[in-house]
């Protein structure tokens, strides 16, 4: 696909020149010998309501013109070609009559002489004829029954484009022109919207926005296929053109769909048959006791049984130790009864916990999303507004805010659906042996942390410590102070002192936005590609992994790399390699042992930091050469302790 | 409605359902009589089991039974079809329910219907008895009793019809 403006959000486009990765080779993969993830791009155009009409006027005019039929036949014919011009022409120039016929389109019948009158096989009076109306097959009906016959259509619904003459045997096709001669205004609007949503939704290039209250459709601009396509809409929603859910990129529309229809099923039905049910022992479907005996019969196998011992009804009689035995828990103990029971049972807790797990994660970063989003329209509408004042710069300039804001609800949505990605990819207990699964999860839970890690920062600096600065300016006097006697003019805004602490602060945020852009396109593209594969090419020898551990080479290329900018150096490529592999196979190790204690991340920091050399501060993300200085050298923010506010 | 003063729905539906009485009573199809028509809006027809056998050496299913066919005008008769079901006992057929709902397209309007507003009361009985003429196999539908329950106290065009099977 070709570069076009009309796709704008190019931080989620894969694209190689956004890609930091092909200058030096070093990651371990070259993108131009993998075009199958750099290039998946989607070419597409928003056209609104009345573009559309534009659009359908178009298609209909070609094939009126190169058919030579009416439009009323031409609609009929589109239609019934999903508006696909060329299978219009294909299907009509190879067998003409039979697809007139499935449609409805009939020759022209003569008509009689309007000075007669005729009964209408309506309503059974007599009218003249010139007062009646007919479709092209001549079946003369009076105008209030047409009226009729057509409101009750339209009342049922889109159906009503394929509307066919009254008459019982005559299949001839109602054409519009005289659907909208009979029916009133309310009617006839409502038959245009069906024709309209008919070219939308009968087109396989075009799909509705989904967004409430939003009337554009998006035209792809290529064969469209089955797989997932983010596209974003001028109202400002994004959602995947395959299946019409919300935008999902990495995480492919199945694994979305089997999520959502897990979600809504879940939290009230598996929770409900859990609680309320036993398994029909024999067929082993859910059953609800709903009366007060315990002798069940399952109304679908017709299985006969006890419900508290789940033994069949014919054994439990005195062959089993007389009738009511299964009150005594010691004798359904020592069978071994409960043991497998609970053994189920439990395995059920495990993997609803483990969903629960992946769901609450899943939930807080859709919720944190929505926030997010009012955050950006807040900011948008008065924040910026009053930070403009405070800081004497115009709110044109001021545009990082929204950006970073912007940047925060896309990597919430690709983070949330992570989720989603990391509960189907892994089961619900792998296997110790198992180390390639295992340190594929390690590497993609590794991979889902930083980028979480830098989001929650990016997040915190655009939302806490943007309103903590603006608090501090609030106390201290600003332009709108005047002395007393109104002639002294104090401009604090300008001061270099809050100058100073603006240009920190908006180095800090512009920093953190790129820095966090950064690691999820990666995360995005890592997804992509699949994890099996990417962790081949992380370390060509799977086996001898562990063992390679520190890699002298790499170090000395971080070093070496020393002069890119920092938003680069935060991202470089270099140490991060080893420190994938590293981590991934730590973890796995971790996981296999089943030590529950994770390795302390610190002295991992320390030990990834001295092996690229620098250090990045979690604050202002400047690159500290020094490895033994605990304070940067930019903004004397802690090396380790908290992120803290200016 | 300017051009058509007093055309309301319901006087609409009385004219067109007078014209048919007046029809049905000159022209009365084969096989059927109406035995009542108080109130104008609620028929009931006796249906006279057809005579014939579908083909030649085939039994014939429904000689000398006879059967009460009720039909129901709405308000908005012809735009909507009639409710038509038989009374109890109902013609013993694959697309006819002990309940006396029929499974036949033109009754019914909607998603898959049949119906015209240009079709008649007439039309109906008449579609009715050479459904029952050309029955080879006297036996009801699948899931007749399931079917039943589930309807009880229901009017048959409440039920989502499929019209698949038009063999019989």
């Amino acid at each position: 696909m070709e570069d076009d403006s009309d796709y704008e959000d190019s931080y989620v486009a894969s694209d190689v020149e956004d890609y930091p990765t092909s200058e030096d080779g070093d990651y371990g993969y070259d993108p131009q010998t993998e075009p199958e993830i750099s290039m998946r791009r989607a070419a597409y155009t928003v056209l609104s309501e009345e573009e559309l009409k534009l659009r359908q006027q178009e298609a209909l005019q070609q094939v009126m013109q190169v058919l030579s039929i009416s439009e009323g036949e031409a609609v009929r014919v589109l239609r019934h070609c999903k508006w696909d011009v060329n299978r219009v022409n294909e299907e009509w120039f190879a067998d003409t009559e039979a697809l007139r016929d499935k449609i409805g389109l009939v020759d022209e019948q003569p008509t009689g002489s309007g000075r007669r009158k005729e009964s209408c096989g309506i309503c059974f009076d007599e009218f003249w004829v010139s007062e009646m109306h007919a479709a092209p097959c001549n079946h003369s009906f009076c105008r209030g029954c047409w009226k009729g016959y057509v409101h009750t259509a339209i009342s049922g619904g889109p159906a009503v484009l394929s509307l066919r003459c009254p008459l019982p045997d005559c299949s001839a096709a109602v054409p519009a022109a005289l659907v909208t001669a009979v029916s009133d205004p309310k009617h006839r609007e409502k038959y245009h919207l069906y024709s309209l949503r008919s070219f939308v939704e009968d087109n396989q290039r075009l799909e509705w926005c989904p967004a409430p209250g939003c009337e554009n459709a998006v035209e792809a601009l290529h064969e469209v296929s089955n797989e997932a396509m983010d596209v974003t809409c001028r109202c400002g929603s994004s959602f995947c053109f395959n299946c019409k859910e919300e935008a999902h990129r990495p995480v492919d529309c199945e694994t979305v769909k089997k999520w959502i229809i897990k979600n809504s099923a879940e939290s009230e039905n598996l929770n409900w048959i859990l609680a309320n049910t036993k398994p029909c022992p024999k067929c082993k479907r859910p059953i609800e006791k709903n009366q007060g005996c315990m002798h069940m019969s399952c109304s679908q196998c017709k299985h006969e049984f006890c419900w508290l011992c789940l033994a069949s009804w014919q054994e439990h009689g005195e062959r089993t130790g007389g009738f009511y035995n299964c009150n005594k828990y010691e004798s359904a103990k020592k069978r071994g009864d409960y043991d497998a029971e609970s053994l189920k049972r439990e395995h059920a807790r495990v993997s609803l916990q483990r969903y629960m797990h992946y769901y609450q994660r899943w939930a807080e970063n859709d919720r944190a999303r929505s926030q997010a989003l009012s955050s950006k329209a807040e900011a948008n509408d008065k924040k910026l507004e009053v930070l403009s004042e405070f800081v004497a710069t115009p709110t044109s300039q001021l545009k990082f805010i929204l950006d970073a804001w912007a940047q925060v609800v896309e990597c919430r949505r690709i983070l949330k659906w992570t989720y989603a990605y990391g509960y189907y990819r892994f089961g619900d207990n792998i296997p110790d042996e198992d180390t390639a699964q295992k340190q594929q999860q390690g590497f993609f839970e590794f991979n889902q942390g930083q980028a979480e890690m830098f989001l929650e920062k990016l997040n915190g600096v655009v939302e806490k410590d943007l309103d903590n600065l603006v608090e501090e300016f609030k106390r201290e006097p600003g332009l709108s102070e005047v002395a007393p006697d109104g002639s002294v003019f104090v401009d604090q805004a300008s001061s270099p002192e809050r100058q100073a602490v603006w240009s920190k602060f908006r180095e800090q945020l512009i920093g953190l936005t790129e820095v966090t852009r950064m690691h999820f396109v990666k995360l995005v593209q890592e997804l992509e590609k699949g994890l099996d594969q990417l962790l081949a090419f992380y370390s060509e020898q799977p086996e001898a992994e562990a063992e390679a551990e520190v890699e002298p080479a790499a170090v000395s290329t971080a070093e070496a790399s020393g002069s890119a900018t920092p938003a680069q150096q935060a991202t470089a490529k270099a140490p991060k390699r080893s420190k994938r592999s590293r981590i991934s196979s730590r973890a796995a190790a971790d996981k296999a042992s089943n030590s529950a204690a994770a390795f302390s991340l610190q002295e991992a920091d320390s030990e990834l930091e001295a092996e690229a050399g620098y250090w990045q501060c979690r604050r202002c993300t400047v690159i500290n050469r020094d490895l033994n200085s605990q304070s940067c050298s930019m903004c004397a923010q802690n090396r380790r302790g908290p992120i803290s506010a200016s | 409605m300017a051009q058509f003063p007093g055309r309301s729905p319901t006087s609409v539906a009385m004219r067109r359902i007078q014209a048919e009485l007046n029809e049905w009573l000159l022209h009365p199809p084969e096989g059927c009589r109406l035995e009542s028509f108080e109130p104008l809006l609620n028929w009931v027809i006796l249906v006279q089991g057809p005579e014939n056998s579908p083909a030649p050496g085939l039994p014939r299913l429904y000689d000398g039974e006879l059967f009460r066919l009720a039909i129901n005008f709405g308000d908005h008769y012809p735009l909507e079809p009639p409710e038509v079901l038989f009374v109890p006992p109902s013609p013993v057929h694959p697309h006819i329910y002990s309940n006396g709902h029929i499974c036949l397209d033109i009754l019914y309007d909607g998603r898959n219907g049949g119906w015209s507003p240009a079709l008649t009361v007439n039309k109906i009985a008449l579609s009715l008895r050479s459904m029952l003429a050309s029955n080879t196999n006297k036996a009801r539908p699948a899931g007749d009793m399931d079917y039943c329950q589930r309807t009880r106290g229901r009017s048959p065009k409440q039920t989502n019809w499929e019209f698949d099977d038009d063999k019989v």
